[in-house]
This record gives structure tokens, C-alpha cells and sequence, in this order.
């Protein structure tokens, strides 16, 4: 008897470790794919920069530094995106991508600013629609963000709230790093001024 | 994308979807309530007691209060006939509805637009569709526009978030910013998420039941007075049925309107919800309602379907007029205040622009 009834203890308790384990996988598997949704996002930023660059150069003559410095964050942020696209979620790659989109965002900003100066540029067809992909693409990348974060959220609070903190302990469950962009208010910008 | 604390979309949300529930029972409730009018209403006019089926037909019926010559059994039949005429008639209408979106939209004269269109309006506006099914998380619905057309519209269509469509008329991307048209197509796409166009679908189609209800109650008028009075109570029963049939189907079909009327209502300040939580931006979807207002004069759908789907537009398409209970819409103004609660049309200038004024607006944003 005492047997039977350890026994229907013990397999209980495997049960809800084992129902609260399946959901923090859950969890964890969808704010990983909603993080999949940014990498694709921002890898098509990341393939527009040269072919913008390339249709602003022949204008912008006199801006070769600031073309420069936005071809250089590109390259740093592409490859931020390629070393974090596997550790959604970990402190350090998000940490990285952060500064690395924050400062493309700024350089790029700048660019839209400067390109105000130049008539010709503004009234080219292929600039504007590279202006439109880049906007879309940005737009993009924020609503993917949004999603990730609050994938993120629902799994964080799986994991830091009882009891499925204890099984999240037991088993490896580290909390996921939000992923905000540091130099927002410039990202944001690039719309305004396309318009 | 701002996000101002005054608008709080949560809430319109919960409020929108229990009035649509309440509303929906009624329905439901009107439906069964005819079956059961209809089943007593047999009941009483055909119940054959044995001693009347011996006696013939000139025996004086049984007296006494009507639920005591109540043939039970008859009542149950008739009124489980009447169910089932009408789910039936909704069953068969509802197929023959079901089409996916993109049929609808090319049945508005939509034309469609692809990912590698050249015009760049069109462009843009595939590149907001494409946002906001990240946004929603829903897969890209087929993209529409409706040329030719002036005004400030937009549709969604198709019954499942597989099979959707999304429609949008040339004045609207003409006259629309881009965060403007943004929030008319998060709105449409709150329409699919909610799972709207279903919603609507199921309704029309109860409404198509109680009209063959009311037809078989005309049939059965006919019919009772084609063969002649050979027996006095049958023809009786069945002038008193056809009638009832005629008179319930009736009111029912017009309860029925009103009610989807005032669910479509209800429906769309919750698309305005949803849509405004999908950009966090609400201001930009009322400035493009007040931009609706400020056209709407001028502003009519023409098109023979209208009536059919003047529900899944934007703002209503089939009449000024329209307004109170029948109308498919809410008022701009009070759309507008929901989500921007400092509107006040005698000085909103957006609402006071002209339609030149915006698109030379919209022209200089494209230019740059």
C-alpha cells in the first residue's frame, strides 16, 4: 500500500515537472523563431546599404567620408547578425547586435540628412524607391522586434516566476535578453526624412 | 510610433467583442424562438385528436386552453422542419459564398499588385501590407487595388487568414501618407484576424434562411389556395401556417439586419482596436477616417455589389445616408473619437482638407 502510493507521488510529480518542462521549450522555440523573423529582416537591410550606396555615390561627390563610415557599420552590423543569429536571446549577441544596428541606424541617418542637399539625388527614381525598401525594411525589423520581445517576455516570465523557475533551474533555462536598439530615435528618423 | 497611455486598446477590444457576443445570441435566439413559434403554431392547427379522426372532419375540435389540444409530437416535427429549412438554405448560401478572397476582390474589379510592381504607390503599399503581416502575425494575404476609383476605400476578404485579400482603392493610396495607409491596413487586417468576413458570412447566410423561410410560407399560401377549400380545417391550417411562416420569416429576416448591422458595427470599432494595437499608432488611422470625412461627399462606391459587401469595407460605401440602425458602419466622428478623443470636426484640419490638398501633401512626401 505504502508502495502504491509513493509510487502515484512520485510518477504525479514527474508529470508536472515534465508538463511545466514542455512549456518552457514551447516558450523558448517561440520568441527563437519570432527572433528568425528579425535575422531575415535585417539581413535584407543589410543587402540594400550597397546598392544604395552605389546610386547615391555618383552624386553625393563630396561625401565619400560619411559613405565610407555607412559602408563600415554595415559591415559590422552584418556581422553582428551573423554571430547572433544563432544565440537568440544571449546577452552578449544581443548586447552586440544592438550597437551594431544602433550605430548603422545613425550613420544612415545621417546620409538622409545629407542627401537633402542634393536636388538630383532626391528627384532619382532609383533612390527613391531604395529610400521606400529601406523604410519597409526598417518598419520591419520593429514590428519583428516587438514580436520577439514579447516572445521573450512570456518565456522570461516562465522562467522566473514559481514553480516553473524550479524546473527552469533544474534544467538550463537561462532568461532571454530583450532586444532593444540603442540609437532608436536616429533609426526612427530615416522615415521622417524620406518624407 | 508613438504610443500615447490615452488610448487604450485593450479595453475598446473587450468591450467591442462582448457586445458582438451578446448580439450574436440574439440572433440565435430570434432563430430558435421562430422554430418554436412555428412548431406550437402546427401543433395547435394540425393536432388530429382519435376522436376527431373518427368522427371526420366535421367533429368540433377538443376545447379548452391551446396547450391542452397541443399535439406535441407534430410541434416538435414542425418546428425541427423549419430548423432545418433554414440551416439548410444558410448551409447551401454559405458555400456558395465561401470563395476565397482573391475571387472577391477580382469580383469589386480589383486589379492585383506584385511583389516586383515598378509603380511605386503600388510598391509601397505592398511593402505595408508586408509590415503588417509581421505585425499581426498573420501569412501575406493577395494584394488588390481598385482603380479608377476616387474615393477613400479599402476592403478585406476571404474567410480564413490562408485564403485573404486585401483591397484598397486608387484614391485611397493617392490620398493616403504612408503612416496613414498603414493604419487602413492594419485595420483590414484586424478584420482577419478577428475572423470578421466568417463571422459576416454565417450571418448572411442565417438571414438567406429565415427569406426561405419566408418563401416556403408563401408556397405553402399558394398552394393551400390553388387546391380549393375540399376541407375547410386543412385549408385552414395550412392558410394559418403559410401566414405565420410569411409573418415570423418576415420579421425575422428584419430583426436578422438589424442585428448583423449592429454586429458589423461593433466590429468594426474592434478592427480599429486591433489595428491600433497592431502599429501603436492610432493617431495615424483616425487622421486617414478624418481624411474619409472630409471626401465623403464626394464618396461612393459605384459598384451593383454593394450591398453584398459594404460590410467588409472600410468606411461604408453603399450611402450617405446610411446611418442608425441599418448602417453597416459607425459614424466617422464617433470612429474618430474613440481613437483620438480631442477630435472636434469644426476645427480639425484634416477634417476640413480638400481632396487636391492631400494629394499634393501625399506627392511631395513621395518626392522626398
Amino acid at each position: 500500500m505504502e508502495l502504491l502510493i509513493i509510487l502515484v507521488v512520485v510518477i504525479g510529480l514527474a508529470a508536472f515537472v515534465a508538463g511545466i518542462y514542455n512549456r518552457l521549450v514551447r516558450l523558448r522555440n517561440a520568441f527563437k523563431n519570432a527572433y528568425a523573423q528579425i535575422d531575415v529582416q535585417l539581413k535584407r537591410r543589410h543587402d540594400l546599404i550597397p546598392s544604395l550606396v552605389e546610386s547615391v555615390r555618383g552624386y553625393m561627390k563630396h561625401e565619400r567620408e560619411t559613405l565610407t563610415a555607412v559602408i563600415e557599420a554595415r559591415n559590422q552590423a552584418e556581422s553582428a547578425r551573423q554571430q547572433a543569429s544563432g544565440s537568440a536571446g544571449e546577452a552578449g549577441a544581443m548586447a552586440e547586435l544592438s550597437r551594431a544596428e544602433g550605430s548603422l541606424g545613425g550613420v544612415l541617418g545621417r546620409l538622409f540628412a545629407l542627401s537633402e542637399a542634393y536636388p538630383d539625388l532626391k528627384a532619382s527614381e532609383n533612390f527613391k524607391s531604395l529610400q521606400e525598401e529601406l523604410t519597409s525594411t526598417e518598419n520591419r525589423v520593429a514590428y519583428a522586434r516587438q514580436a520577439y520581445n514579447d516572445g521573450a517576455m512570456n518565456y522570461n516570465n516562465a522562467v522566473q516566476t514559481v514553480p516553473s523557475n524550479l524546473v527552469a533551474g533544474m534544467f538550463g533555462f537561462r532568461t532571454a535578453t530583450m532586444l532593444e536598439f540603442e540609437d532608436r530615435e536616429a533609426i526612427q528618423q530615416v522615415p521622417e526624412v524620406s518624407f | 510610433m508613438s504610443r500615447p497611455a490615452s488610448f487604450n486598446f485593450a479595453e475598446h477590444q473587450r468591450q467591442a467583442r462582448r457586445q458582438t457576443a451578446l448580439l450574436v445570441a440574439l440572433f440565435l435566439l430570434i432563430t430558435l424562438l421562430i422554430a418554436a413559434a412555428v412548431g406550437g403554431l402546427a401543433g395547435v392547427m394540425l393536432a388530429v385528436g382519435p376522436e376527431a379522426a373518427e368522427a371526420g372532419a366535421q367533429q368540433p375540435r377538443p376545447s379548452g386552453p391551446l396547450l391542452e389540444r397541443m399535439d406535441w409530437q407534430v410541434a416538435a416535427t414542425a418546428g425541427a422542419l423549419v430548423l432545418g429549412v433554414i440551416l439548410l438554405a444558410a448551409g447551401i448560401r454559405g458555400l456558395m459564398l465561401g470563395s476565397d478572397g482573391a475571387n472577391v476582390a477580382r469580383s469589386l474589379g480589383g486589379k492585383e499588385v506584385t511583389r516586383d510592381s515598378t509603380n511605386p504607390s503600388h510598391r509601397r503599399y505592398f511593402n505595408v501590407v508586408e509590415e503588417m503581416a509581421i505585425a499581426a502575425n498573420l501569412p501575406m494575404p493577395k494584394v488588390f487595388v481598385i482603380k479608377h476609383e476616387q474615393g477613400i476605400n479599402a476592403f478585406a476578404a476571404g474567410l480564413r487568414p490562408e485564403t485573404a485579400a486585401i483591397g484598397m482603392t486608387h484614391g485611397a493610396l493617392a490620398t493616403l501618407d504612408r503612416d496613414e495607409l498603414t493604419g487602413v491596413v492594419a485595420h483590414e487586417f484586424a478584420h482577419i484576424a478577428n475572423g470578421d468576413m466568417r463571422l459576416n458570412l454565417r450571418l448572411m447566410a442565417m438571414i438567406f434562411g429565415l427569406v426561405a423561410l419566408y418563401v416556403a410560407g408563401r408556397m405553402a399560401m399558394r398552394a393551400t389556395m390553388l387546391r380549393g377549400n375540399r376541407d375547410q380545417r386543412e385549408a385552414m391550417a395550412g392558410m394559418a401556417i403559410g401566414l405565420a411562416l410569411i409573418v415570423l420569416g418576415g420579421l425575422g429576416i428584419l430583426a436578422g439586419r438589424l442585428l448583423q448591422a449592429g454586429i458589423s458595427r461593433r466590429r468594426e470599432y474592434l478592427a480599429d482596436a486591433t489595428g491600433a494595437q497592431f502599429t501603436r499608432n492610432p493617431e495615424a488611422l483616425a487622421r486617414a477616417l478624418k481624411k474619409i470625412g472630409a471626401l465623403q461627399r464626394r464618396e461612393e462606391l459605384g459598384n451593383p455589389h454593394g450591398e453584398e459587401v459594404r460590410h467588409m469595407l472600410f468606411a461604408d460605401g453603399v450611402s450617405l445616408n446610411a446611418s442608425g440602425l441599418t448602417a453597416t458602419h459607425p459614424p466617422l466622428v464617433r470612429r474618430i473619437q474613440a481613437l483620438d478623443p480631442a477630435f472636434d470636426p469644426e476645427t480639425d484640419p484634416v477634417w476640413r482638407m480638400s481632396q487636391r490638398d492631400m494629394m499634393q501633401q501625399v506627392r511631395a512626401g513621395l518626392a522626398g
